[in-house]
C-alpha cells in the first residue's frame, strides 16, 4: 500500500495527532539541550587545553580533562537521541517525508557528513589523550568544534526551510524542479542558524558555570577560595556573557524577519489581535504607545498585521506562542543583566590591575554571594529560554508543517496507537535523563580528582 | 546505470557497513549478556571502545539516503513498521547510553550490564524482522517470517561478533578468552547455518548469493578451527553480508517510480564524494590509533 493511500484512508485521531506532536516536541527538546552542550563543551575544553599548553598551568589541564570526560558522555547520549529523531521523522511524519524528503534531504546528507566527522574526531580526541602529543591532541579537537557548528547549521536549514520553503515547484500536487541548495539557502537560514548557535553556546556556558557556582558558594562557606572552581566558573561564564548581547542583536533581526515573512507567527508572538497602525509595545503591565511599530518598521505609525488578517483555520495557538516568547525575552534579559555585571566587574578590575594583570588574578572581583546565587540559576534559565524560543518558532508555524504549503495534519502517521509511542518514549527518556545526571554527578565527585591536583598533570599524560 | 541504481548501491553499502560493524557491536552485546567470565566481558568492552559512535552514523546515513533518494519507500516502510522501528530506536538509546555510562563510571557496571545486553538483542531483532517482512512482502513483523528474520539477524550478529572477538582477545594477550570466543564462533556459526539454509528454501530465495553465503560460512568454520584469525574476519563478513544482499535482490523494489529527481541525487553524490575525502583518512586514523594499545588501558 502506498503512503498516499495509507494517509488518505485514515487520519490519526486528534489524540494521536497531539501525541505525535508532543513526542516530537519532547524528543527534540531533550536533544536540543544535549546538542547545545555538544557544540559548547568541546569549545570550552579546547579553550582550557589551549591555556594549559600556553601556561603549563595544571589547573587548566584538569579542567580540560574533566570537561572532555563530560563532553564524551553527553556526546554519546546526544548521538543516540539524535538517532531517535531521524526515526521519528518517518514514524511520526511520513506524509511530510514522502512528499518533501527529497527537497531537504541534501541538507541532511551534509549534516550526516559533518556529524560523522565530529564523531570520528571526538573518538580521536577522547582516545588520543594518552596516545598523541599534547599539541597534536589539541589540534584534533578543532574539527570537533567546527564540525559541530556546521552540523547544527545544516540541521537548522531544514527547520528554516519549513518556515520559508524554497527550492521546488508544485505541479498538480507533485514536487518538481528541486534545488537542494536553494532550499538550504532560504531567507530564514541566516538568522535562525546564528540565533540557535549563540543559544547553544549560552546554554553550555551558563550551565557549566552553574555547576561551579555551587562549588564556589560551598567554598565561600568553608572560608577558602579554590582557584580550580574559580576558573571553572570564569571560562564558561565569560563564553555565555559574550554571547548574550550578540544574541539580543540577532534576536532583534530574527523577530523583524518573522514580522516580514510570517505575519501569523509574529501576531501571535506580540499578541496583536487587529491589524492596526502605530502598534504599542506591551510587556506584562508595561505599555508604550507606538513602540512596537517603531521597533519593527522604524516608523512609529507603521501598520502591523494582526491575527484577524489570518484565516481562522490558519492561525497558530496564540497564547502558547505569546507566553513562550515572553518567557524567552524575560530570561534573555536576565542573562544579559548578569553578563553586563560580569563585564563591568571585569572592566573595573582590569583598570585597577593595569595591563599586566593576568586573567587568573583578574577574575577575583565579582565573587559576591548574591552574584553567585543568581549565576547558579543562569544555566537553567538559559535552557528554559532556548526551549521557549524553540516553542515560539515551532508552535508559531502551526498549523503548517511546511509554512503555507503542507498542514501538520496531512503529515502525521495515520496509526491510531501513536500515543503508546509517546508513553514509551517518555518512560525511556525519564530513565535516560536520571541516569545521565547521576553519571555526571559521579564524574564530578571522582575521589582521585583532588589527588591529581597535587601532582603535575601535563595534558597528554595518562591518569 | 541510472542515478537511482547508484543511490541504491550506496544505501546497500551503508547497510552492509552497519550490519558488519554495528551488527558486530550488537552481537558483542549479546555475548556480554551471556558471558559468565569477567575477562570475556572486559575483552568485549575493550573491543567496542571508540567505534560504536561511528557505527550509528551508518544507520543515520542509510535513513537519510533512503528518505532523500526514495522518499515514498521510506515513508511507507516507516508508516507500516513504526512499532518495531520505534522499539529498535529505543533499543539504540538504551544500549548506547548504558555502554558509555558503564565506561564513565566503572563501579556501576553491573547495574547497566543487563539493560545493555537486552537492548543489544532487541534492536537487531526488530531490524531483522522489518527487513524480512519488506523482503517477503508479509504483513507484520510478528508474522512467522518476521520472527524468523529477527532471530536470524540476531544470530548473524552474534556470529560476526564472536568471529571478530577471537582476534581482539588474542590482541589483548588473553589466550583463554580467545579460546572461548573461538568456541562461541563455531557454535553460533553452526546455529546460523542451520537457521539460514532451510529458511532460504522456505522463503523461496533463488539467488547464487545463497551459495556464496553458505560456502563463505563453511570456509569460515574451517578457518576458525585452524586459527586463521584475520582471514576468517573476511569470510565471516562475506557469509553475513551476502544474506543482506540476497534480501535486497529478493525485495524487488520499484526504484525508478520512487526515486528523487536527478538534481537531488547529484547533489547528494557530490556531497558524499567530498565528505569521503575527509572521512576515509580520519576513520583510518581512528582505527590505527585505537589498535595502538597503551599501558594506561591495558588493564
Amino acid at each position: 500500500m502506498s503512503t498516499a493511500q495509507f494517509l488518505a484512508e485514515g487520519a490519526a485521531t486528534p489524540a494521536d495527532f497531539v501525541a505525535a506532536r508532543q513526542q516530537m516536541a519532547f524528543t527534540l527538546g531533550f536533544h536540543i539541550v544535549l546538542a547545545s552542550i555538544g557544540i559548547g563543551l568541546p569549545a570550552l575544553t579546547l579553550l582550557a587545553e589551549w591555556r594549559s599548553l600556553r601556561t603549563g598551568d595544571r589547573v587548566y589541564a584538569e579542567l580540560a580533562r574533566r570537561w572532555m570526560k563530560a563532553a564524551g558522555v553527553l556526546f554519546a547520549v546526544g548521538a543516540v537521541s539524535g538517532t531517535v529523531l531521524s526515526f521519528e521523522m518517518g514514524t511520526l511524519w511520513p506524509g511530510f517525508m514522502d512528499k518533501y524528503g527529497q527537497v531537504f534531504g541534501g541538507a541532511f546528507a551534509l549534516e550526516g557528513i559533518a556529524f560523522f566527522i565530529e564523531a570520528i574526531f571526538m573518538g580521536i580526541y577522547l582516545y588520543g589523550w594518552d596516545r598523541l602529543s599534547p599539541r597534536a591532541h589539541f589540534l584534533t579537537g578543532i574539527p570537533v568544534v567546527v564540525a559541530g557548528v556546521l552540523s547544527a547549521t545544516f540541521v537548522v536549514t531544514v527547520n528554516s526551510w519549513m518556515n520559508q520553503p524554497r527550492g521546488f515547484n508544485l505541479v498538480n500536487g507533485k514536487v518538481t524542479d528541486v534545488s537542494p541548495l536553494k532550499a538550504m539557502l532560504n531567507p530564514a537560514t541566516p538568522t535562525e542558524a546564528t540565533h540557535l548557535i549563540l543559544a547553544s553556546l549560552m546554554v553550555c556556558g551558563f550551565l557549566v558555570a552553574s555547576v561551579y557556582a555551587v562549588a564556589l558558594l560551598r567554598d565561600a562557606r568553608a572560608g577558602r577560595v579554590d582557584r580550580y572552581h574559580r576558573l571553572g566558573f570564569a571560562i564558561p561564564f565569560t563564553l555565555g556573557a559574550v554571547c548574550a548581547p550578540l544574541q539580543v542583536i540577532v534576536g532583534d533581526f530574527a523577530s523583524r524577519f518573522v514580522a516580514g515573512h510570517q505575519p501569523a507567527k509574529f501576531a501571535a508572538m506580540e499578541g496583536i489581535e487587529h491589524t492596526q497602525a502605530g502598534v504599542p509595545f506591551k510587556f506584562a503591565t508595561i505599555e508604550i504607545p507606538n513602540m512596537l511599530s517603531l521597533m519593527v518598521k522604524f516608523d512609529a505609525h507603521a501598520t502591523l498585521r494582526g491575527m484577524d488578517s489570518i484565516p481562522a483555520d490558519a492561525r497558530p495557538p496564540a497564547e502558547v506562542v505569546k507566553t513562550s516568547f515572553e518567557i524567552m525575552i524575560t530570561l534573555g534579559m536576565f542573562l544579559l543583566a548578569l553578563a553586563a555585571w560580569w563585564g563591568f566587574a571585569w572592566f573595573v578590575r582590569r583598570r585597577a590591575l593595569g595591563r599586566a594583570g593576568r586573567l587568573a588574578s583578574r577574575v577575583d572581583l565579582p565573587w559576591k554571594p548574591w552574584f553567585l546565587r543568581l549565576a547558579l540559576t543562569a544555566g537553567g534559565a538559559a535552557i528554559l529560554a532556548m526551549e521557549a524560543g524553540w516553542t515560539t518558532t515551532e508552535v508559531g508555524r502551526q498549523p503548517w508543517i511546511v509554512y503555507g504549503v503542507m498542514r501538520t495534519t496531512e503529515a502525521v502517521n495515520p496509526s491510531s496507537n501513536l500515543r503508546y509511542g509517546l508513553y514509551a518514549v517518555l518512560a525511556v527518556y525519564a530513565v535516560l535523563a536520571a541516569a545521565t545526571i547521576s553519571v555526571l554527578r559521579r564524574i564530578r565527585r571522582r575521589p582521585d580528582a583532588d589527588a591529581s591536583l597535587s601532582g603535575p598533570v601535563p595534558v597528554g599524560s595518562a591518569r | 546505470m541510472s542515478h537511482a541504481d547508484v543511490a541504491l548501491g550506496l544505501i546497500v553499502l551503508g547497510l552492509s557497513a552497519y550490519l558488519l560493524f554495528g551488527g558486530a557491536d550488537f552481537g558483542a552485546g549479546l555475548w556480554h549478556l551471556f558471558a559468565r567470565r569477567r575477562t570475556d566481558r572486559e575483552v568485549i568492552e575493550h573491543a567496542m571502545g571508540p567505534l560504536w559512535e561511528a557505527n550509528h552514523v551508518w544507520l543515520i546515513f542509510v535513513m537519510v539516503m533512503t528518505w532523500t533518494a526514495f522518499p515514498p519507500i521510506f515513508a511507507s516502510v516507516m508508516t507500516a513498521h513504526w512499532v518495531p522501528l520505534s522499539l529498535a530506536a529505543l533499543g539504540i538509546v538504551a544500549r548506547g547510553s548504558t555502554f558509555v555510562f558503564a565506561k564513565a563510571v566503572p563501579d556501576h557496571h553491573v547495574r547497566y550490564g543487563v539493560v545493555f545486553g537486552v537492548s543489544s538483542l532487541l534492536t537487531p531483532f526488530c531490524f531483522g524482522a522489518v527487513a524480512t517482512v519488506i523482503t517477503t512482502g508479509d504483513g507484520s513483523w510478528l508474522s512467522p517470517a518476521g520472527l524468523y528474520g529477527g532471530a536470524l539477524t540476531t544470530a548473524l550478529c552474534a556470529y560476526l561478533a564472536a568471529v571478530y572477538l577471537i582476534w581482539d582477545a588474542r590482541r589483548l594477550a588473553d589466550a583463554d578468552a580467545a579460546l572461548r570466543f573461538r568456541g562461541y564462533a563455531l557454535m553460533s556459526g553452526i546455529v546460523v547455518g542451520v537457521l539460514a539454509l532451510p529458511g532460504a528454501a522456505l522463503i523461496d530465495v533463488r539467488s547464487p548469493l545463497i551459495i556464496v553465503s553458505a560456502v563463505a560460512g563453511l570456509v569460515s568454520l574451517v578457518l576458525v578451527a585452524r586459527q586463521r584469525l584475520l582471514a576468517v574476519r573476511a569470510t565471516g563478513a562475506l557469509a553475513v553480508v551476502s544474506v543482506l544482499w540476497g534480501a535486497v535482490e529478493r525485495a524487488g523494489l520499484d526504484l525508478d517510480g520512487a526515486a528523487a529527481q536527478d538534481t537531488v541525487l547529484e547533489f547528494v553524490f557530490v556531497a558524499l564524494g567530498i565528505g569521503a575525502v575527509i572521512l576515509v583518512p580520519s576513520m583510518v586514523w581512528l582505527f590505527v590509533l585505537f589498535q595502538r594499545s597503551t599501558e594506561a588501558e591495558a588493564h
